[in-house]
C-alpha cells in the first residue's frame, strides 16, 4: 500500500549528484580535519589494498609450485631480493593493522551503544600494531640481516621487475574483460542506474550478507593469517625455503627410507628447493588429510572473497558517477575473485612429486649458482644420502 | 581582539570568478565570544556585500548555516569566534560543506540532500484507526525514549557532508536521512518501520558507511549520528526492532 504511494507520487525527488571528481575527493578527505576515526578508515582502505594486491600475485606464484616448478623457483628467488624483502615488512605491517582495525569495526558494529570508545579503541589498535610488530619485525630482521650477510646470489632488480610484467598483463586484461561485460550488460540492461536508494524497494539481501561475511570472515582469517604469516617469517624467514637441510615447519617425517631420486616424506627440505618446501607440507597427512591443504584452501576462500569483495566496496565508491565504471568494477572484482580462488585451489588440488622437486633444484641451480645448505650437526643426520648425491652431480652439471 | 577570515569565495555570475577562490577579510574589535555568524554578517554589512552565506533564526534551531570551519563541520551560529580562531593572525577558514554543488560562497544546493531525506519516508505511518476518543496515540515514557535522540535533528546536512563514502558517492543515503528513519523504525507506534528498513538495506543505503565516525563530532546538536546508524543496520540484519536499542544506555538518560 505504502509502497503503491511512493510509486505513484511525485513528491520522490531523484536529484541526486555527485558532486565531487575522484580527485577532489581523494584530496578532501585529506584535508577534512575528522578525528582519528577518519585517518584509521584511509589506513584500512590502504591496508587493506596491499595485502590483496600481494595476495594476487602470491596465490599465482604458489599455484606454480604445482603447475610450473621452475617458475615457482624463480618466484620465490625473486621474493629473496631487497625489493620484496622491504615489501615484506610493510606486508606484515599492513595484515597486523587491518586485522586489528578490523575487529575494532567489527566490534564497534555489532554494539552501536559503544561508539563513546570509539577513538580510544582505535589508538589502542594503532599502539597493539605497533607492540606486536616489535618483535616480529626484530626476529624477521634477524632472518633477513643472516641472509645477506651469506653473500648470497640476488637477482637483479631490473629481472625482478620485469617478472612482474605478466601480473600487470593479466590484471590489464582482466579489467579489460569486465569492460566489455559492463558494455554487454549496458546493451541488454540499460544504462541506467536507479539514481538513489529506494523507489520501490525489497532491499538487497546480498549487501546485506556482504557486510556480516566481511566481519565474519576477517574474525576467522585473523588466525589462519597469522598463523600462516608466524610459519613463514617468525619461525622461519622466507629464505630458510631454500635452504637444503633445513626441517620443515608443521610437519613430521611419515617416511623412514627415502628411495633414490626421492625427497619427499621426510620432513627435510632435502634439495633445498621452495617446491620441495612445498611438497613436504601439501603432502602431509594427518590420519590420512592434508591438513595444510585445508589450512590454506581456507585462506584461500576467506581472504579471496573478503579482499575482493573490500576491493568492490572501494571501486564502487569512486565510479558512482558512471553506470558502465561501476559495472566493470563490479565484474572486475568478481573475475578475480574466481581467477584467484580457482587457480589457488586447482594447485591445491595438485600433485608435488618427486619429479618437480628435481625440476626445480635443477632452475635453482641455474639461478643462483649454488644452493645454500643448513650447517651444523643436525644437517648431517638430515641430509640423506641420495639426495646430497643429486645436488653434488646437479652442481657440476652447471 | 583582531580576527581574519579566510573564505572560499565562488561566483558563477561574476566574470573572473567562476573558478572558487580564497579571500582574506580582517576584523577589528571582536569579541571572543561573539559567534561566527555574526562576525560574517560583519564582513557583508561592512566590507563586501556580494559575499552569500544562508542563515535564518542565529540560534541553532533552523539548520541552515552548516558549514566547514577550520576544516571540520559546524553551525557558524553555534560557534564563538575563541574557539575556533588559530595562528597568530586569529585566523577563521571558512568554506561551503562538501559533497552537494555549490551555488554561490557558501551556499550549496540541499535538493539532493532532501531527496535523500524523503527516500526514508520521514513521516509517521499508522493505518489503523484513530483512538476512539479522538486524542493521540498512547506510548509508554520507554518506548518514547528509545529514539529521543534522533528526534532532535535539524536537517542541517552537516553530518552528511563530513562522511567520506557521501563525497565519494553522492547515490548513498547519507547519516541524516539514516537518523530521520531511525527516529520513526524505532517508534513503537509507526507501522512504515519495514518499508524504511527495505529502503535502507539497498546497496546505496546503510552498507555505504564504513563506520568512520566522522559524523558523530559533526553533529550541533549532538546526536549519536554512527550509533543511530548501526542500530539500524542491526534492525535490518535481524529483521526486527526489537532488543535493538539498549534503554540503560539511551542518550536521554544520560544527558539527565
Ligand atoms: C611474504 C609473506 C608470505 C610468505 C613468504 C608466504 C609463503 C607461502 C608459501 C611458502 C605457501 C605454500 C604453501 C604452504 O607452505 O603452506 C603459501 C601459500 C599460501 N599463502 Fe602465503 N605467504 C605469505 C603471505 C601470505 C598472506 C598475507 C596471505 C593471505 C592474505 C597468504 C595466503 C596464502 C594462501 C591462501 C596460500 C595457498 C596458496 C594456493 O592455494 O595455491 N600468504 N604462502
Ligand atoms: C586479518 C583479518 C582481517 C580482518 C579482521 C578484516 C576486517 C575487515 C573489515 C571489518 C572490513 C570493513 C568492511 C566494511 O566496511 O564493510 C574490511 C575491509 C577490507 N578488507 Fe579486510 N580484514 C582482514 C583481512 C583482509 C585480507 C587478508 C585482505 C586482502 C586479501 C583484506 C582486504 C580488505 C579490503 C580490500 C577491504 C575494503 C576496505 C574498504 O572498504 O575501505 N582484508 N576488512
Ligand atoms: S543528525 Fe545532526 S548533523 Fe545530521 S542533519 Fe541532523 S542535526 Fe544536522
Ligand atoms: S542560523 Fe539557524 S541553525 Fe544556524
Amino acid at each position: 500500500m505504502l509502497l503503491e504511494l511512493r510509486k505513484n507520487s511525485n513528491f520522490v525527488c531523484r536529484k541526486v549528484v555527485t558532486v565531487s571528481s575522484l580527485v577532489t575527493t581523494l584530496t578532501e578527505t585529506l584535508r577534512y580535519k575528522g578525528a582519528i576515526g577518519q585517518w584509521s578508515w584511509v589506513l584500512h582502505r590502504i591496508t587493506g589494498l596491499g595485502v590483496l594486491f600481494f595476495f594476487i600475485l602470491h596465490i599465482i606464484d604458489t599455484s606454480w609450485s604445482v603447475f610450473y616448478p621452475e617458475l615457482y623457483e624463480k618466484a620465490i628467488a625473486i621474493y629473496q631480493t631487497p625489493l620484496f624483502t622491504l615489501g615484506e615488512f610493510v606486508l606484515v605491517a599492513c595484515v597486523v593493522y587491518h586485522a586489528f582495525n578490523g575487529l575494532r569495526i567489527g566490534v564497534l558494529d555489532y554494539n552501536p551503544r559503544w561508539w563513546r570508545f570509539q577513538q580510544r579503541a582505535a589508538v589502542w589498535v594503532l599502539v597493539a600494531t605497533v607492540v606486536l610488530l616489535i618483535p616480529v619485525f626484530l626476529l624477521m630482521l634477524g632472518h633477513v640481516i643472516k641472509y645477506y650477510g651469506s653473500n648470497p646470489t640476488v637477482l637483479p632488480l631490473s629481472e625482478v621487475l620485469a617478472e612482474q610484467l605478466p601480473f600487470v598483463i593479466g590484471i590489464g586484461a582482466g579489467i579489460v574483460a569486465a569492460f566489455i561485460f559492463a558494455v554487454f550488460a549496458g546493451l541488454i540492461l540499460g544504462n541506467k542506474e536507479k539514481a538513489v536508494v529506494g523507489g520501490i524497494s525489497k532491499g538487497s539481501k546480498l549487501e546485506r550478507f556482504w557486510w556480516s561475511y566481511m566481519r565474519m570472515s576477517g574474525l576467522l582469517i585473523i588466525p589462519l593469517v597469522f598463523g600462516h604469516l608466524a610459519v613463514m617469517h617468525v619461525v622461519q624467514g622466507v629464505f630458510d625455503l631454500t635452504v637444503a637441510g633445513t626441517s620443515i615447519p608443521g610437519v613430521t617425517a611419515t617416511v623412514t627410507q627415502l628411495g633414490a631420486g626421492e625427497y619427499l616424506g621426510n620432513a627435510i627440505n632435502d634439495t633445498g628447493t621452495a617446491v620441495e618446501f612445498v611438497g613436504e607440507r601439501w603432502n602431509y597427512l594427518v590420519l590420512s588429510v592434508a591438513i595444510w591443504r585445508f589450512y590454506d584452501f581456507a585462506l584461500l576462500f576467506l581472504a579471496g572473497v573478503h579482499g575482493f569483495n573490500g576491493l568492490r566496496y572501494v571501486l564502487t565508491d569512486y565510479t558512482a558517477k558512471s553506470v558502465l565504471l561501476r559495472r566493470t568494477a563490479t565484474y572486475a572484482c568478481i573475475i578475480g575473485a574466481v581467477v584467484v580462488i580457482g587457480v589457488g585451489g586447482a594447485a591445491l588440488a595438485g600433485t608435488i612429486t618427486n619429479t618437480s622437486v628435481k625440476m626445480a633444484e635443477k632452475a635453482r641451480i641455474a639461478l643462483v649458482g649454488e644452493i645454500q645448505s643448513h650447517g651444523g650437526d643436525e644437517q648431517e643426520e638430515a641430509t640423506n644420502e641420495s639426495a646430497t648425491e643429486e645436488t653434488s652431480t646437479e652442481s657440476t652439471d652447471n | 581582539m583582531d580576527i581574519t577570515f579566510r573564505i572560499r569565495r565562488y561566483n558563477p555570475e561574476a566574470g573572473g570568478k567562476a573558478k572558487p577562490y580564497w579571500q582574506e577579510f580582517e576584523l577589528k574589535d571582536v569579541e571572543p565570544t561573539n559567534r561566527v555568524l555574526e562576525m560574517l554578517h560583519r564582513v557583508k554589512w561592512e566590507q563586501d556585500g556580494t559575499l552569500s552565506f544562508r542563515r535564518s533564526c542565529s540560534s541553532g534551531i533552523c539548520g541552515s548555516d552548516a558549514m566547514r570551519i577550520n576544516g571540520r563541520n559546524m553551525l557558524a551560529c553555534k560557534v564563538l569566534v575563541r574557539d575556533v580562531v588559530t595562528g597568530a593572525k586569529n585566523t577563521i577558514q571558512v568554506e561551503p560543506i562538501l559533497g552537494l554543488p555549490v551555488l554561490k560562497d557558501l551556499i550549496v544546493d540541499m535538493e539532493p540532500f532532501f531527496a535523500h531525506y524523503r527516500e526514508v519516508m520521514p513521516y509517521f505511518i499508522n493505518n489503523d484507526p484513530v483512538p476512539a476518543n479522538g486524542r493521540e496515540r498512547l506510548q509508554s515514557q520507554e518506548d518514547r525514549d528509545i529514539f529521543d535522540d534522533t528526534t532532535n535533528c535539524i536537517l542541517c546536512a552537516a553530518c552528511t557532508t563530513s562522511c567520506p563514502s557521501f563525497w565519494a558517492n553522492g547515490k548513498y543515503v547519507g547519516p541524516a536521512a539514516i537518523v530521520q528513519a531511525h527516529r520513526f523504525i524505532f517508534d513503537s507506534r509507526d507501522q512504515g518501520w519495514k518499508d524504511r528498513l527495505a529502503v535502507l538495506s539497498e546497496p546505496n543505503g546503510v552498507w555505504r558507511c564504513r563506520t568512520i565516525y566522522n559524523c558523530t563530532p559533526a553533529c550541533p546538536r549532538h546526536i549519536e549520528v554512527t550509533r543511530a546508524i548501526g542500530e539500524v543496520k542491526l534492525a535490518i540484519q535481524r529483521g526486527k526492532r526489537e532488543g535493538i536499542i539498549d534503554p540503560a544506555t539511551i542518550p536521554s538518560k544520560f544527558h539527565g
